[in-house]
């Protein structure tokens, strides 16, 4: 009967019966690819996931569903304006990711918790540390994968009218500024929730509250501000409105847009309200440190990890 | 003298079914539940405990359904399998919580923890203890009320041999108490060292319950394997060839012994020492080969 | 019906450190934008019924309501330690009255009084306006913590069908929907604050007052009994 055991043993023969077997095994000799493969890897695995693509059936249908329901509002108003010969598109490319708010926050919010929780709760974390991934490696795959994701989600509607708008034959460097406007402005949106999204997910291993967490945040931060930008318009204190702006992810993200990105500020206070440029110029510095800092955040998280 | 009666109990899930018609009855003493994994153990102390309910079948104790009866917890303390407890109360306060539950005082609880031996613990939070330390802390609570059945779902996972041997000692003293305890274990040693009595599962049906070595004395259709040493080895087997009790014999040179297998076991121990004596050898070790646990529980469960 | 020993359990379960941050977060909120908008606009009783409704009683007196009801029991269920209270000669009915106590009183401490205070920053009580949502938040708790301990009884997901509930049907729904809005907690509790306000104008609600406290009560009585009957069936299966 042949004896398996690895060519490196050492094992000591006990008496001449006794034989190691050669029955081919080898370790790999082959090109190691190393960290960036790695972290290449993890970023496409975490970025088909957030789709629900490799794996199951039941974990495709919140994303696609949400991404249709992203899509098919823009597709209509594509179908009106050639079907009415508009010259215009009724809604602004920078004003749709606002619109659609609740639908970007409720994919943050499934899918944030979906791609970091599982990994705290069964604990595979240190198996991701135990071999060349770093925990910066860890974070930024994680972080680019599903910020990757929402440009995604946030980026194919703008697609869609910007087609939609050529095929109307629109004025065409019109539209292309505006698209790219809009592709700008939800690049640093999807960047934000990203963070935000990550950041709270990672503290809990429970995918539950990671999910009611994320929602009730950026709900709560935003009807907060939104009330209270609603009362200082109505008592005449509209100067304090874009102030007001800086504290949830949403109106960051209009503040900056309406500033730099020519868009209409979805204050209430209308144009009169937005930032000027210099506050605008304070909103990008919040943006991006907040990006930097939820960055921060999970990098510090993930040296915390152990067995 | 508590008695804990199934009858007839199967449980599926969907269409899985977990515990397949099984009928015992527990007394009074220590029971091993034993089973390999997955064989529906942990289903089975679940609706003994009344935290599950039969799909059909009956759970009683002393003739009282265990299901949906609160009272019956009087008698019945359960220790589960998993972990998670009030961590953040220390080993004392949970104790002595799960004594109130029960309409008994401090003094109740702190007699429980001094059984288990976890005094000098017993102020720090359940968060800072090691596995071994929760376990007992679990069989504080369960033994707080005094109960005259004692549940444990795997009670030495993660013990280390000196916790193992108190809390043997400790069942071991419940049971000669009069009390019934089952504790169910995948460790055959666990079971052989502190279980009279065995009941085997696997695959969810109910394959052997009695002593082990009466078990493996029904096992007609194995033959026994003894191991003998005398002094002509050689002559021996040949004798004992002769009879046709004795399916095969092998000298095993190493050992310096002979392996017998006996497939009618009650006429070879008659054979074996009427051979010797008449031949002249002497005997010098008789011993079983298969009659530990092990063997008998591998026979179960590969049948 | 109370055991106390449940209610210790319970209440130091609660409000572990974490929670309790969790839980103080937001009513400290509430508070700070009642202090900005109390600078911004000076005392106003449109302004401090609009946000005590909008941002108190319709968003964080139901997310508190969330947090405590279904905290009160989904976390013990969810990792087993259950076990200890439901291996006790104590009824199962006893069990979720007293742990619907402690989430009721904790739901009320985190929520009425942060409404007061907001609300009496906001405008002093003007026309009874902190008074009546304080009794809104009251009458609301009640209710939120009995359904909300039902939910974390029967679903592993409570937490996340709570907050649906209480941002989604609450606040978008009970908006857009004037059907819903006769099922909404928070529409029966306006109408016991219509009652309690000094002007009846700025206080309303689309359910009558007496509709309003039969659905209250029948609610939270419903929801108990159907908790302590869930409770009796629990069933614990092994390892997850």
């Amino acid at each position: 009967m042949a004896v398996e055991q690895p060519m490196r043993t050492s094992a000591a023969p006990q008496g001449d019966q006794t034989r190691i077997h050669d029955i081919g095994y080898r370790g790999y000799d082959g090109p190691r690819l190393g960290r960036s493969y790695a972290r290449l890897s993890l970023y496409s695995q975490s970025l088909r996931g957030a789709y629900g693509l490799g794996r199951s059936l039941k974990s495709k249908v919140l994303p696609m569903l949400l991404f249709a329901v992203m899509c098919v509002p823009a597709a209509i108003m594509v179908a009106v304006a050639v079907a009415t010969k508009a010259k215009d598109l009724p809604v602004d490319y920078t004003r749709y990711a606002i619109i659609m708010q609740a639908v970007i926050s409720l994919y943050v919010a499934s899918q944030a918790p979906q791609s970091v929780s599982r990994d705290l709760r069964f604990k595979t974390v240190p198996l991701y540390f135990s071999r060349p991934i770093r925990a910066a490696d860890y974070v930024q795959a994680k972080f680019a994968a599903l910020a990757s994701a929402l440009l995604v989600l946030t980026a194919a509607p703008l697609l869609v009218l910007y087609i939609g708008a050529l095929l109307a034959k629109m004025d065409f460097t019109d539209q292309t500024k505006g698209f790219g406007q809009g592709l700008v402005s939800v690049v640093l949106l999807s960047l934000l929730f990203a963070g935000i999204g990550l950041v709270i997910a990672s503290v809990t291993p429970r995918r539950g509250f990671g999910i009611a967490a994320v929602i009730a945040v950026l709900t709560i931060s935003y009807g907060a501000v939104s009330t209270v930008q609603a009362i200082a318009d109505a008592q005449g204190s509209t100067h304090t409105v874009p102030w007001f702006g800086l504290f949830s992810p949403v109106t960051l993200v209009d503040g900056v847009q309406s500033a730099f990105l020519g868009a209409t500020s979805a204050f209430p206070g209308g144009a009169a309200a937005g930032p000027s440029h210099a506050q605008g110029a304070v909103y990008v510095l919040v943006v991006l440190g907040l990006v930097a800092a939820c960055y921060g955040l999970l990098i510090r998280r993930y040296r915390k990890v152990g067995l | 003298m508590t008695t804990l009666q199934l009858d007839h109990v199967s449980r599926w899930f969907g269409n899985v079914v977990a515990v397949n018609d099984i009928t015992m009855t527990v007394g009074p003493g220590v029971t091993g539940l034993l089973g390999p994994n997955g064989a529906g153990k942990s289903t089975l102390l679940n609706m003994m405990g009344g935290f599950l309910a039969p799909s059909t079948g009956t759970v009683t104790l002393d003739g009282k359904a265990v299901w949906r009866n609160e009272e019956i917890y009087r008698q019945i303390g359960v220790v589960p399998e998993r972990e998670a407890m009030y961590d953040f109360l220390t080993g004392r306060e949970f104790v002595v919580a799960n004594a109130e539950l029960h309409g008994l005082g401090p003094k109740a609880a702190a007699r429980a923890l001094a059984t288990v031996e976890m005094e000098y613990a017993q102020d720090r939070k359940i968060s800072t203890y090691s596995k071994g330390m929760r376990q007992r802390v679990k069989m504080a609570s369960a033994l707080v009320h005094d109960p005259s059945l004692l549940l444990l779902d795997e009670p030495f996972n993660g013990m280390d041999p000196r916790q193992r041997m108190q809390l043997m000692e400790l069942l071991r003293r419940m049971g000669d108490e009069g009390r019934t305890v089952l504790f169910s274990s995948h460790i055959l040693e666990e079971v052989e060292q502190l279980a009279r009595h065995i009941e085997v599962i696997v695959a969810g049906r109910h394959a052997a319950s009695g002593d082990f070595r009466r078990i493996r004395r029904l096992m007609t259709d194995r033959p026994h394997r003894y191991l003998v040493r005398s002094s002509d080895d050689r002559a021996l087997a040949a004798a004992l060839i002769a009879d046709p009790s004795t399916s095969g014999i092998e000298v095993d040179h190493t050992e310096g012994a002979l392996r017998v297998q006996a497939v009618d076991f009650a006429r070879f121990t008659t054979l074996l020492p009427r051979v010797a004596r008449d031949h002249g050898i002497r005997l010098l070790t008789v011993s079983p080969s298969d009659e530990s646990l092990e063997s008998v529980f591998s026979y179960l469960v590969a049948a | 019906m109370y055991d106390p020993t449940v209610a210790r359990l319970t209440y130091r379960a609660l409000l572990g450190r974490r929670r309790a941050l969790i839980l103080g977060a937001l009513p400290l909120l509430l508070i700070v934008i009642a202090a900005v908008v109390r600078g911004l606009a000076g005392a106003d009783d449109q302004t401090a019924a609009d946000l005590l409704g909008g941002l108190g009683l319709a968003t964080m007196v139901p997310i508190i309501g969330v947090i405590a009801g279904t905290g009160a029991i989904g976390p013990e269920i969810d990792d087993g330690s259950v076990v200890y209270l439901l291996s006790k000669p104590l009824k199962r009915p006893t069990i979720i009255f007293t742990k619907l106590i402690v989430a009721i009183a904790v739901t009320m401490v985190f929520s009425a009084l942060p409404t007061l205070i907001a609300g009496l920053i906001l405008n002093g009580n003007g026309q009874q306006v902190a008074v009546a949502y304080t009794v809104a938040a009251l009458v609301a708790s009640i209710a939120y913590a009995a359904l909300f301990l039902l939910l974390g009884t029967v679903s592993r997901h409570a937490v996340v069908f709570g907050l649906v509930y209480a941002l989604v049907w609450e606040a978008l729904f009970g908006s857009l929907v004037p059907g819903a809005r006769t099922l909404s907690v928070q529409q029966w509790s306006l109408a016991v604050a219509h009652k309690v306000s000094g002007d009846q104008t700025l206080i309303t609600s689309d359910v009558g007052l007496t509709t309003a406290t039969v659905l209250l009560v029948a609610v939270t009585v419903g929801a108990t009994w159907y908790a302590g009957q869930k409770l009796r069936s629990l069933t614990l299966a092994g390892e997850e």
